[in-house]
């Protein structure tokens, strides 16, 4: 009788473990042949994702540095402030993609990485300008080169991503990039001869407010 | 009078590191030299000790490095429950509004830091910050959801902290300006959003447990699609 007691003990204290609270459900299998994306694709994107991120915050270090008491240039931190607002959306419309098309089921914690931007400082609103614009130049070199790797790949050429990034991203970058361009190029010639006021006015121009 | 002389004198120290016209004295000393160039470097936003005494400069800089931290984190949690196979779109809904609180939150401390007259460090980190190991966003509902409350509170914690540094009492630390900023912008919603969180833990743990935790799978489904419509 006790052994056969014991034997219970032990067997419960043997199964226990196993209906131990379950606070999940188990993954489930179901067909995987829809999720087409290749690797060096996916990869690029991966990639892009993260230069996205990198951008959001060179942004946000501009912003900071315009906000300064010393520099007082609040509608250049509104512009720079706005765009890493804008290249966060990025990131995250690459992702969306990624996921409707079936990835990020694993992998997603090494997705990006948060990193202080390089720089904190630019001598005034021109070299900051055109150091948004180089690095817009190189998100769309970046944007190129994953169309590539999505297209190129002899097995599967993935024309749906390399439209979505040409007629959405890549059509976002070049107006992006012009919009920057003309913002240069005016505030250049509008400091030519009045660099001070010059620089104040179309400040106050990107605030909103006509002086 | 020596006593006295070293009365006043002290006296004069310390009203000349509290005096309010020392923009005024760099003007007219500066304005007066002749020379096409102005250093005035007392005319800035600086006052009340701010950045010279004490950490509250500095965590407030870290503050905002934390924010921004979590808010990349909840985007991934957000992503993570979008995936086809966790498919937990409340869930994801519920850390993308963190992420975009807390990205919010990081443009606005880094406002108030360079509108105290100091500069953003995107390096700086708290005293209080605290080493994670194996930390991953692929985690099952109710994990994340624990880990959503625990970060919250992180967060909150860290506000308290960087209010008792600000309201020390002491002549070189207090900071009445950044105490109340951390209370209306911070303190007050923070308490709300952890006792929401509480209340979700709250109510997965009973439908986990409840009959013989036989209702898991459609309490987990419910429960998201409560978060899709709850905001």
């Amino acid at each position: 009788m006790k052994a056969i007691l014991l034997a219970v003990v032990g067997l419960l204290a043997v199964c226990l473990p196993a209906s131990a609270t379950q606070c999940h459900v188990n993954p489930v299998n179901i067909p995987k042949e829809w999720v087409t994306m290749h690797r060096n694709c996916r990869m690029s994107m991966r990639q892009q994702i993260q230069m996205e991120v990198a951008a959001s915050l060179q942004y946000l270090a501009m912003g900071a540095h315009f906000s300064k008491d010393v520099i007082n240039r609040p509608g250049f931190a509104k512009l720079f402030f706005d765009a890493a607002s804008e290249e966060r959306e990025h990131a995250m419309k690459l992702i969306e993609y990624l996921l409707m098309r079936g990835e990020l089921t694993t992998d997603v914690t090494t997705l990006l990485q948060v990193r202080a931007p390089e720089r904190k400082t630019w001598e005034g609103g021109i070299e900051a300008l055109e150091h948004a614009l180089r690095m817009e130049s190189e998100v769309t070199k970046s944007i190129r080169n994953v169309i590539k790797s999505c297209e190129d790949d002899s097995e599967f050429n993935d024309y749906h991503l390399v439209d979505y990034l040409t007629g959405d991203f890549l059509e976002e970058q070049y107006k992006g990039q012009r919009d920057i361009a003309g913002k240069a190029s005016q505030l250049k010639k509008l400091m030519d001869r009045h660099s001070a006021l010059g620089e104040f006015i179309f400040d106050k121009k990107l605030l909103g407010i006509d002086i | 009078m020596k006593a006295i002389f070293v009365a006043v004198s002290c006296l004069l120290a310390l009203t000349g590191t509290l005096a309010a016209d020392t923009c005024y004295q760099d003007v007219s000393l500066d304005c007066g030299q002749a020379s096409n160039t102005l250093a005035l470097p007392r005319c800035n936003a600086v006052y009340g000790e701010y950045g010279r005494h004490g950490n509250v400069a500095t965590e407030l800089q870290a503050y905002a490095n934390l924010h921004l931290e979590r808010s990349y984190e909840y985007l991934l949690s957000a992503a993570y429950f979008n995936n086809y196979q966790t498919n937990r779109l409340g869930f994801s809904k519920l850390f993308k509004k963190l992420s975009d609180e807390a990205w919010e939150k990081t443009i606005d401390i880094i406002k108030h830091v360079t509108m105290r007259g100091d500069e953003m460090n995107f390096d700086q980190r708290s005293t209080m910050k605290v080493e994670r190991k194996n930390y991953t966003v692929e985690l099952h509902e109710l994990e994340a959801l624990a880990k959503a409350l625990d970060t919250q509170k992180e967060i909150a914690e860290r506000a308290f902290f960087i209010h008792r540094e600000a309201t020390r009492n002491s002549q070189h630390l207090h900071d009445p300006e950044v105490a109340q900023y951390l209370e209306e912008e911070f303190i007050e919603g923070q308490s709300e959003q952890i006792r929401k969180l509480a209340g979700h833990t709250s109510d997965l743990k009973k439908f986990i447990t409840a009959n013989n935790g036989q209702d898991l799978s459609l309490a987990l489904y419910l429960f998201d699609e409560y978060l899709q419509k709850s905001g």
